[in-house]
């Protein structure tokens, strides 16, 4: 496990992302309400750099033709056939089994740090 | 009467054949038979059949349309092919294509009573079911309320062509009587593109009874998405739906198309908790007549395998209609334990006999 300082706390204000390299790994971290959260760019569907796509909230579960917005910016939809990731989770909002890998952030005197290899948080981002 | 000295034009008087039979003689030779079976223009669907849609070994002997005599029913089908429950869903499918809602309630209201007076009973393999028309979904409500007691009522039955798609909010009357009931709600075809209902087919109105019968799949579809998009099944938990006459094959098709697209879409419908396929697994019948007969009869079996239909399907004669199928020779291939689920046990749980 290693910790890879790729951004300044200034370059991804809230509502915002920034898509990092890191190696090989391509990484997408985003700013909700002032916490960090790191997915890899790649969709588990057909692999579209899911990182990409646009941020918002959804509806979520709800009676027969009710319509509840929620999750709002913790929602990334695959720019490719339109999935929903939970970003906070890396879960799909269709199945949770289904879900990107994601990685923990950590934020060190102002400069923000991916946590790579075989921590258990990535672990359990795992597909 | 005196002439008033003016020059008349009348532009519009009708005349009138005596008869169809007045046309034979202008008529190509091909199209006679058609004309006398069926006369000069649209009835019903609209759709001339020239097979006809009754069997013709299946008039009673005694007169009467197929299957108006009770008797000769038990005998032709019910003893020839030891069937050990019939389920009655009669003919009364083009009252929902009609427009006048009350009166459409009054005819199958009637119709129901004719039957309870007339066949049930008369045979134990006897079951009936109540018909009901679309047009207003309280009255339709109502009959159900009416009938869904008696114990030899164990479904509701109405028509497959209709107005609008049967998911929408329109029709949750019927289904929340057919549920307070335990009754599941059947659709049957019959009068698509006939009176006031949609098109018989995605394309618009095709030209032959052909095209017409084979499409009937479309209406069917495009139900049961609306069934389950408009989650039906999530407000009324404990409804049963069963698709009659409407194909089968396209199940596994209509399923992973419609959860593939949830994947997707699924912000649209909030209120599905499930994968859309797992409500039609859970919620959804198809009768098997007329079941598909592809060129390697094994492959239906195999269709059937993926996606679990063993627990979907109900078998159906369709008696005494020109497609009819004998349960003893279709379905050859199917292996023992499938082939008792859907000629017996399925039904006998649903309609709980
Ligand atoms: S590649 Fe992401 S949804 Fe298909």
């Amino acid at each position: 496990m290693s910790v890879h300082f790729v951004a300044e706390v200034e370059e991804i204000p809230e509502g915002h992302r920034k898509i990092v390299q890191v190696g090989k790994r391509s990484i997408g971290i985003f700013n909700i309400r002032g916490e960090y959260y790191a997915l890899l760019n790649y969709c588990p569907h057909y692999g579209a750099e899911l990182c990409k796509g646009i941020v918002s909230g959804t509806t979520m579960e709800s009676k027969v033709y009710e319509y509840i917005y929620g999750k709002d910016q913790e929602i990334i939809r695959c720019p490719w056939h339109g999935w929903e990731f939970d970003i906070k989770t890396g879960c799909s909002l269709f199945d949770e089994k289904v879900r990107a890998k994601r990685y923990e952030v950590i934020v060190q005197e102002g400069r923000i740090g991916l946590v790579l290899g075989a921590s258990s948080s990535e672990a359990k981002g795992e597909q | 009467m005196a002439k008033q000295g003016i020059d008349i034009i009348d532009c519009d008087v009708h005349i009138s054949l005596r008869g169809g039979h007045d046309l034979l003689p202008y008529m190509p030779d091909a199209m006679k038979r058609r004309l006398l079976e069926s006369g000069t223009g649209a009835l019903y669907s609209g759709y001339y059949s020239p097979v006809g849609v009754p069997r013709k070994d299946a008039a009673p002997p005694g007169g009467g349309p197929a299957a108006s005599d009770p008797d000769f029913l038990v005998e032709q089908l019910i003893d020839q092919h030891q069937i050990d429950y019939a389920l009655l869903t009669g003919t009364m499918y083009d009252v929902s294509s009609g427009h006048d809602a009350d009166y459409a309630a009054a005819i199958v209201s009637a119709y129901n009573d004719y039957v309870l007076d007339h066949w049930i009973g008369k045979h134990p393999s006897f079951k009936g079911t109540v018909a009901v028309s679309t047009i207003d979904p309280q009255l339709a409500a109502r009959e159900i309320d009416r009938l869904g007691q008696h114990p030899d009522m164990v479904a509701v039955i109405m028509s497959s062509a209709a107005r609008m798609p049967f998911g929408q909010r329109f029709y949750h009357p019927i289904y929340e009587a057919a549920e307070r009931q335990g009754l599941p709600v059947m659709i049957h075809p019959g009068t698509e593109g006939a009176g006031s209902t949609n098109g018989p087919t995605a394309a618009g109105y095709p030209s032959y009874y052909l095209e017409w019968h084979t499409c009937l799949s479309q209406t069917f579809m495009a139900h049961l998405v609306s069934l389950v998009c408009e989650g039906v099944f999530e407000k009324y938990p404990k409804l049963k739906f069963v698709l009659v006459e409407g194909g089968v094959a396209w199940l596994p098709h209509l399923m992973w198309r419609l959860d593939k697209n949830y994947k997707a879409l699924r912000s649209q419908v909030p209120w599905l908790k499930k994968m859309p396929s797992q409500y039609i697994r859970e919620h959804c019948y198809l009768t098997t007549q007329p079941i598909e007969e592809p060129d390697r009869p094994g492959d239906l079996i195999t269709l059937f395998n993926m996606i679990d239909a063993e627990n979907m399907l109900l078998f159906s004669s369709d008696y005494p209609h020109w497609d009819f199928d004998d349960p003893h020779a279709i379905l050859r291939t199917m292996p023992a334990d499938m082939k008792r689920k859907i000629y017996y046990e399925n039904a006998k749980q649903l309609f709980k006999l």
